[in-house]
């Protein structure tokens, strides 16, 4: 039986299948409900400084095949309310807290008010965009110097682990990559949704409440494999830091995973295959990897990781 | 029923009628391969038909095995993509909710000449929301007119259990919980005739709010009206008149050949369901309560409607009634 378990900053797991954030994981009593699944991680609703309500609907529809396109609108119980819950609430599975706010000192806000609670660790979702004027066109993840200040200032503030979550809407992931571990980020996550727009042309306007959205799904997998490699590439040629690496994009089977894992990650996130399967896929995606592990005479997780990397090291 | 041209961007003198049937082409093609329609869809809509204040039906156009595989207790997320005017220039205004599907109609060469005998030919078939002047969303709905297109997804969730021959069904609703206790009804009749036996209680807050009235006593072996002010039928809430139905359990339903099993299913607000569910367990009846919670997404996406560790939207809406009791978030008003 092969061994599926990771130990990482601030996350010691059964095994690499965590919860992606904005999936059901905003309250106590849902994270309670994937955590009795067989998933090895959590990872909570993106948390703000206060409390949002979600966007008018349609929030989030399967427009095809194998994509989910999405924009919920961060809704969340706001900082104060969800420190309860990290505070009060026992979960059988380790939790990565993602966080945001509308500037470093937002995001400081709430750093602090989870690490007080108990929180083992900080995901940074930096797929918002900045409160400061002239800044609203951008996220703060497609702003280099915006993902610096943020990441130090709550790299300063708290003392957990933190893992800087990054868009792949940028020219070269990288420099976000880059900027993200020069300011001290424990880790990285990728990816965060593709952005998109779909439109109903029978209705003449587009399908999402929000008009623009986010994708997901299977669709975009190979898109965040690569977004892995060149990152686990750069650590490799000692360009930029080598920290742990959370691999999220259209994952819904234990080869999906196993294929993440050889391009570098430590492990993986799952959110859009919960459409088909709800809860239920963690379970089933765990035993697929273990099986292919078995077959394949992979003992652990390190003796996969990052062996896809190998054929492209000659590429410069 | 004409069709409108809306949104009002769209060119003069195409043909509407062939749009719609283009429409629901798609959506048969959508449909065949995944049993559902998973992105919003526009369907025409056929007929507005008033059922009582502030209660409407709205017929839209389906493909017919759309209508002969709906289970009832099953939901469908609806969205008017349009503003009141039919145009786009408030895109936000519409949000999109969930809804049950109150009545079905389909032509006698569908596929299912079960639902046809009692449609009366219609040249279409047709899936009836029934919708109560709630809200926003809601109050934009009811105001819409036939020849309005309504986009729609589903169905999602689970549905009420399979009844067999020598059966018994006990139907409670409050309000606008009328629409899924309708459809139990009009299925149950359909598919075992004279083999089962149907009791319903209905509950409105007056008698302007009364509906399904006729079509309710058409399918059922008893039906009792209560409303809230005493209006109309017997004065109180559906839990008044409920022990007369439950005391007759056991004793004499039973029939030769079936199950004989009493089944009770209620939809309505959440302390009344509550209420009923607590008198069905306690009169050791199996039970099941139709929910309705705040569902934004209805793919376990969100997982803002959460009821105890379940999901409304994928778990639900129809949920075991001495699980329910046992949850501390269920039974309170929303």
């Amino acid at each position: 039986m092969a061994d599926l378990g990771v130990d990482i900053p601030g996350l010691s797991m059964s095994n690499p299948l965590m919860l992606a954030s904005g999936i059901q994981g905003g309250s106590a009593a849902a994270l309670h409900r994937v955590s009795a699944s067989g998933a090895g991680g959590l990872v909570s609703k993106s948390i703000g400084p206060i409390p949002r309500e979600m966007y008018p609907g349609p929030v989030c529809v399967e427009a095809m095949d194998s994509v989910i396109l999405n924009a919920m609108g961060l809704p969340n119980p706001g900082a104060d309310k969800f420190a309860e819950v990290v505070k009060g609430e026992e979960f059988a599975k380790p939790m990565l807290v993602s966080i945001f706010g509308g500037d470093a000192e937002g995001y400081v806000e709430v750093a602090e008010k989870m690490a007080n609670a108990g929180a083992s660790c900080l995901e940074l979702n930096l797929s918002c965009p900045h409160a400061k004027p002239g800044s609203r066109a951008l996220i703060i993840g497609q702003q280099p110097e915006l993902i610096r200040e943020v990441v130090a200032a709550v790299k300063g503030a708290v003392d957990i682990p933190v893992y800087a979550k990054l868009s792949p809407n940028t020219t070269n992931i990288v420099v976000e990559a880059e900027a993200a571990l020069s300011a001290g980020a424990d880790g990285l996550a990728l990816i965060n949704t593709v952005s998109a727009i779909e439109v109903d042309p029978f209705a003449g306007r587009p399908v999402i409440g929000n008009l623009l959205c986010g994708m997901s799904g299977p669709a975009i997998r190979p898109i965040a494999q690569r977004k892995v490699a060149e990152i686990s590439l750069a650590m490799r040629r000692g360009e930029i830091p080598e920290v742990p690496i959370l691999g999220i994009g259209g994952i819904t089977t234990g080869l999906d995973v196993a294929r993440f894992i050889m391009l570098g990650a430590s492990a993986v996130q799952i959110g859009s295959a919960l459409v088909w399967g709800d809860v239920d896929v963690f379970a089933q995606i765990e035993s697929e990897l273990a099986e292919f592990m078995a077959q394949n005479g992979y003992p652990d997780l390190e003796s996969m990781r990052g062996i896809a990397l190998d054929s492209l090291e000659g590429l410069s | 029923m004409t069709l409108r041209a809306s949104p009002t961007n769209r060119p003069q003198g195409i043909d509407l009628e062939a749009l719609a049937d283009g429409c629901c082409d798609r959506l048969a093609a959508s449909y065949a391969s995944r049993g559902m329609i998973a992105s919003p869809t526009p369907v025409p809509l056929i007929e507005v038909q008033h059922e009582a204040g502030g209660v409407v039906t709205l017929w839209v156009q389906v493909p017919p095995e759309m209508v002969s595989d709906y289970n009832p207790g099953q939901y469908f997320m609806c969205w008017n993509p349009y503003d009141a005017t039919g145009g786009m220039s408030r895109p936000n205004y519409h949000s999109e909710k969930p809804y049950s599907v109150g009545d079905v109609k389909i032509d006698r060469t569908g596929v299912d000449e079960g639902i046809a005998a009692d449609t009366g030919g219609e040249g279409r078939a047709l899936l009836g929301f029934t919708v109560k002047d709630l809200g926003r969303q809601s109050g934009e709905l009811t105001r819409m007119k036939a020849g309005d297109w309504l986009a729609i997804r589903g169905p999602f969730g689970t549905s009420f259990p399979r009844m067999s021959s020598g059966d018994r069904l006990l139907l409670v609703s409050g309000g606008i919980g009328s629409t899924p206790m309708h459809m139990a009804a009009r299925d149950g009749r359909r598919k075992l005739g004279d083999n089962l036996k149907i009791d319903a209680i209905m509950g409105f807050r007056n008698e302007a709010e009364c509906h399904f009235i006729s079509r309710m006593e058409a399918l059922c072996d008893s039906l009792t009206i209560t409303t809230d002010d005493g209006s109309s039928g017997t004065p109180g809430f559906p839990t008044g008149p409920l022990p007369n139905l439950l005391s007759g359990v056991g004793e004499g339903d039973r029939e030769e050949g079936g199950s004989g099993r009493t089944v009770l299913l209620t939809c309505g607000p959440e302390p009344m369901m509550k209420a009923v569910l607590q008198m069905a367990v306690d009169a050791g009846v199996e039970c099941y309560a139709a929910m309705e919670r705040y569902l934004p997404c209805s793919v376990a996406m969100c997982g803002l409607c959460m009821v105890g560790d379940k999901l409304t939207c994928v778990d639900g809406p129809v949920m075991e009634g001495g699980w329910l009791l046992q949850q501390d978030d269920f039974g309170l008003s929303h």
